[in-house]
């Protein structure tokens, strides 16, 4: 972000550095010219103008070294002048909104008048103020900027190792897996309060999620792949912003996780967890994205409410067949004089069986310190069997919890790191239990390295348990 | 003996020379208390308006394409200086008859000043000059200028008026000026850059954002100064100078702003949107809350802090006795924020908005608004005398 400082700050850089030369030139001063100026000395109050130029007839053809040096001081008091106020001082020009009147005959006044009617126009209005050069190149640039589609871009690549730690052998022990992410995100502003967001999404190499079969992903990642090496559109909606922009509607091609069962430090597979149990419920059953619409309604206080509807199956030939239904409270509290706290509890049902099945759950941030977060969803209800598929398995019970660490207890400033459980059963007797920890290291604003260690039980009541530890290493770069 | 009619007469005779004194120097103001200040950056001009009536009193031109950058009142009320910074002078204003009563050439790019707590000086920063201008209010003259700054950019006196400390966008560090000698006596690095820092030169060498403001604690004892590239508040104890303990905020933190009661101060970080309130007994962030984009400015009245997001027309409002958000007051659509300023009993802020040029009053238990329109063109800041919070972005 640019602020006017930034952008005075910039003019002041640029003349100091392109305009002195050129001045200095000007005025025939080959030592100013090609020279490196040093720092400006502190001059004494600039005498008028006309007394500067008789100083400067005076001493134009003279070459006593006090005088030469009387002029020198004149001629930097000039530049320093000038460096202050290369400006254009023409008028600027800007439209403003503004409410007249107009009467039955068309006549527009700017004040009520009987019988005349407020209506809004627009209207150019000039002011005089100096700007300098810089700060009208950069209006003009970000300008432009607004008005063009910005681009952003996530990619990751997450390394990761399967060594079995329990069960019979399963021959996948000692297997190294890499799947690499890329996002491109287009955002472009459409109208007032209203943005368009496409994230289109390529995947490429195996994850250990195709091996070792768990009732979640070990690589959050996972869940993004539909077909290797092949871009997908995962996203592609506009949201407008309605009612002082409390309320906001959102609809097209959507990731309802990013709507429902948010949560602060376990929420995101590129900067946090990397395994799925620990990013999402599983029993919000949201296993694919498809065309729906999200209503959000935040007053910024401590309570806001969403209500979202999905397409829950890609293969539906129509709607009213694969239709997930979510609504979900969330409340901002500070209890017991701890830190701030975010608890949500949803709601959702799904239709693609023919009969309504049903979850909730419920997710729970919570700053005990400024630097140590709490953390723990839980959730219960029929989910989409483990498979991708949208039939719905009968109970799915699932539990995780946690804490992040951030400042004061890392190595770096934008480190964090975190250590978190879950567990997740169905009805039909499976059942996991995953452990991980990771350690995030912020090198850059753009550049994240993470060390992660998990370790995964999962329970199949016909072969047993069988147990993997799963070391990995994610390089993230967003920009 | 002096009878008592003759003494009556006295006093009537007294007082109406008085009134014909002021009534010939066409006083305006009478008490310096009673008026908002505000800074037209387009129109060149410092304009006054009643607090109790908000109507406008005058207002006084500076000059052409001089644009006043912040204006501020002497302690004793007695004047009124800006800084024009595309002028590079410094600008003093008589508050009874609003006369300019002297015009002074100090370094480039004039910007945010401070009193001593006597009235006695007047130092304006210059940030594109690197320096301070030392301006002598007895006498109305600059006797010094102080140089060795790197874009300082506000100032703030001690309590007994001693020292004068100096934030410096440009560095880390904050500067401490011997106000007797008008010199820089010592440096004060707020943290060092993380050892990452190497690896991250667009950050950190592209652009400094360093150190805005060393604000002071109520009863003065510390000063809080806020960086923008570490994300830090360094908290400095003023008996020894030095940083006593350095406490994480937000990223891209713009400056610290003091709460009224003691409690509490806010930082408003415009990396993430977000401000942190930090517990001032303690030093510890107390509670990190979603904000808006762009923010210039917060302000305290009625137990709630209002945040002012200057690109999205809205002021966003926290209640500070629960520390969780109050909601937020939506000023306009496609209008420019600039700061504001709070009355002395905590009830009202003056915000300047300048892109229908008024000012919007905002009555802060109810949180109704009222606008005061053609106030000059693109008012960018408002000054009331003993207010608590005067700043400037």
């Amino acid at each position: 972000m640019l602020n006017m400082r930034d952008v005075s700050r910039f003019g002041s850089r640029l003349l100091r550095g392109g305009a002195m030369a050129a001045v200095a030139s000007a005025l025939a001063i080959p030592s100013i010219a090609n020279a490196q100026m040093p720092p400006m000395p502190q001059m004494p109050p600039m005498p008028p103008a006309s007394a500067g130029a008789r100083a400067e007839e005076s001493v134009n053809e003279s070459t006593d070294p006090k005088a030469l040096l009387e002029r020198i001081k004149l001629l930097e008091q000039r530049l320093a002048d000038l460096e202050s106020s290369t400006v254009l001082s023409e008028p600027e020009t800007r439209v403003k909104r503004v409410e007249v009147w107009v009467d039955p005959e068309g006549g527009q006044h700017d004040e009520p008048v009987t019988g005349a009617k407020k209506v809004v126009t627009y209207q150019r209005e000039r002011v005089y103020r100096r700007q300098t050069i810089n700060e009208k190149i950069e209006e003009a640039l970000s300008g432009e900027a607004e008005k063009s589609v910005q681009v952003g871009v996530s990619a990751a690549i997450a390394t990761q190792v399967a060594a079995q730690t329990k069960g019979a052998a399963t021959g996948n022990s000692g297997h190294a897996y890499a799947l690499g992410s890329a996002d491109l995100f287009f955002t472009a502003r459409v109208a007032q309060n209203t943005l368009f967001f496409a994230d289109v999404v390529g995947l490429s190499g195996p994850s250990p999620d195709g091996e070792i079969g768990g009732l979640t992903l070990l690589n959050g990642f996972t869940a993004r792949l539909v077909n290797q090496n092949e871009l997908n559109l995962r996203e592609a909606w506009l949201r407008t912003e309605l009612f002082s922009q409390k309320l906001s509607l959102t609809v097209g091609r959507l990731d309802l996780t990013n709507t429902f069962d948010h949560n602060a430090a376990a929420n995101d597979e590129t900067t946090q967890f990397l395994s799925d149990a620990l990013v999402n419920n599983p029993t919000l059953g949201l296993a694919v994205n498809g065309t729906g619409f999200a209503a959000v309604y935040d007053p910024k206080r401590s309570l806001n409410f969403k209500l979202g509807m999905q397409q829950s199956n890609t293969d539906a030939t129509n709607l009213s067949d694969s239709l997930f239904s979510l609504a979900e409270i969330g409340y901002f509290a500070t209890p017991f004089s701890l830190g701030e706290g975010n608890y949500r509890v949803w709601y959702r049902q799904a239709n693609s069986t023919g009969s309504h099945r049903g979850a909730f759950g419920v997710s729970l941030d919570q700053k005990l310190a400024p630097a140590i977060t709490l953390f723990a969803r839980y959730g219960s209800g029929q989910a989409p069997s483990t498979n991708g598929n949208s039939s719905f398995s009968t109970g799915h019970h699932f539990y995780s919890g946690g804490v992040q660490f951030r400042n004061g207890v890392v190595f770096f400033p934008g480190d964090a790191w975190g250590v978190g459980y879950a567990q997740t059963g169905l009805g039909t007797g499976p059942r996991e239990r995953l452990t991980e920890a990771y350690y995030n290291f912020g090198l850059t604003e753009r550049l994240k390295l993470s060390f992660h260690l998990t370790h995964v039980l999962e329970k199949q009541p016909a072969a047993g348990t069988v147990g993997f530890l799963v070391p990995g290493v994610r390089l993230q770069a967003a920009f | 003996m002096f009878s008592v009619r003759f003494v009556a007469r006295l006093v009537l005779a007294l007082c109406l020379a008085c009134a014909a004194t002021l009534l010939a120097q066409d006083i305006k103001i009478t008490d310096p208390t009673s008026v908002v200040m505000i800074v037209n950056r387009d129109s060149n001009d410092i304009a006054f308006m009643d607090i109790k009536t908000h109507k406008m009193i005058g207002s006084v031109f500076l000059g052409n394409n001089v644009n006043p950058h912040m204006v501020m009142m002497s302690p004793d009320g007695r004047y009124v200086v800006t800084g024009g910074t595309r002028a590079n002078k410094a600008f003093i204003i008589d508050v009874p008859t609003l006369k300019l009563v002297k015009t002074i050439s100090v370094d480039i790019a004039p910007e945010h000043l401070a009193f001593s707590p006597d009235s006695r000086w007047y130092y304006q920063g210059n940030p594109q000059g690197d320096s301070i201008s030392v301006i002598d209010m007895a006498s109305l003259t600059k006797i010094k200028t102080i140089p060795g700054f790197v874009e300082p950019l506000n100032i703030t006196f001690s309590s007994d008026g001693s020292k004068a400390y100096v934030g410096n966008y440009g560095a880390h560090w904050v500067g401490v000026v011997d106000v007797r000698r008008h010199e820089l006596l010592k440096k004060i690095q707020i943290a060092p850059p993380p050892g990452v820092a190497k690896l991250d030169p667009d950050r950190y060498l592209g652009e400094i954002k360093g150190v805005n403001i060393a604000m002071p604690s109520p009863d003065g004892r510390y000063l809080y100064a806020a960086d923008g590239d570490l994300g830090v508040v360094g908290v400095i104890d003023s008996r020894e100078d030095k940083v006593v303990k350095v406490i994480r905020v937000g990223p891209n933190p713009w400056r610290v702003y003091m709460g009224h009661d003691g409690k509490y101060a806010i930082t408003p970080n415009n990396g993430d949107e977000t401000i942190s309130i930090i517990d001032i007994r303690e030093n510890k962030v107390a509670a990190t809350l979603e904000a808006g984009p762009d923010m210039t400015g917060v302000n305290f009245a009625g137990g709630k802090a209002f945040v002012i997001s200057s690109t999205s027309g809205f002021v966003y409002v926290y209640n500070m006795q629960t520390l969780k958000p109050a909601g937020r007051i939506k000023i306009g659509t496609n209008i420019q924020l600039e700061t504001a300023t709070t009355d002395t009993a905590d009830q009202k802020l003056y915000l300047a908005e300048s892109t229908n040029h008024q000012v919007v009053i905002i009555d802060a238990k109810t949180e109704a608004i009222e606008r005061v329109g053609n106030v000059g063109l693109y008012p960018w800041g408002t000054h009331i005398m003993d207010s608590k919070d005067n700043y400037c972005h």
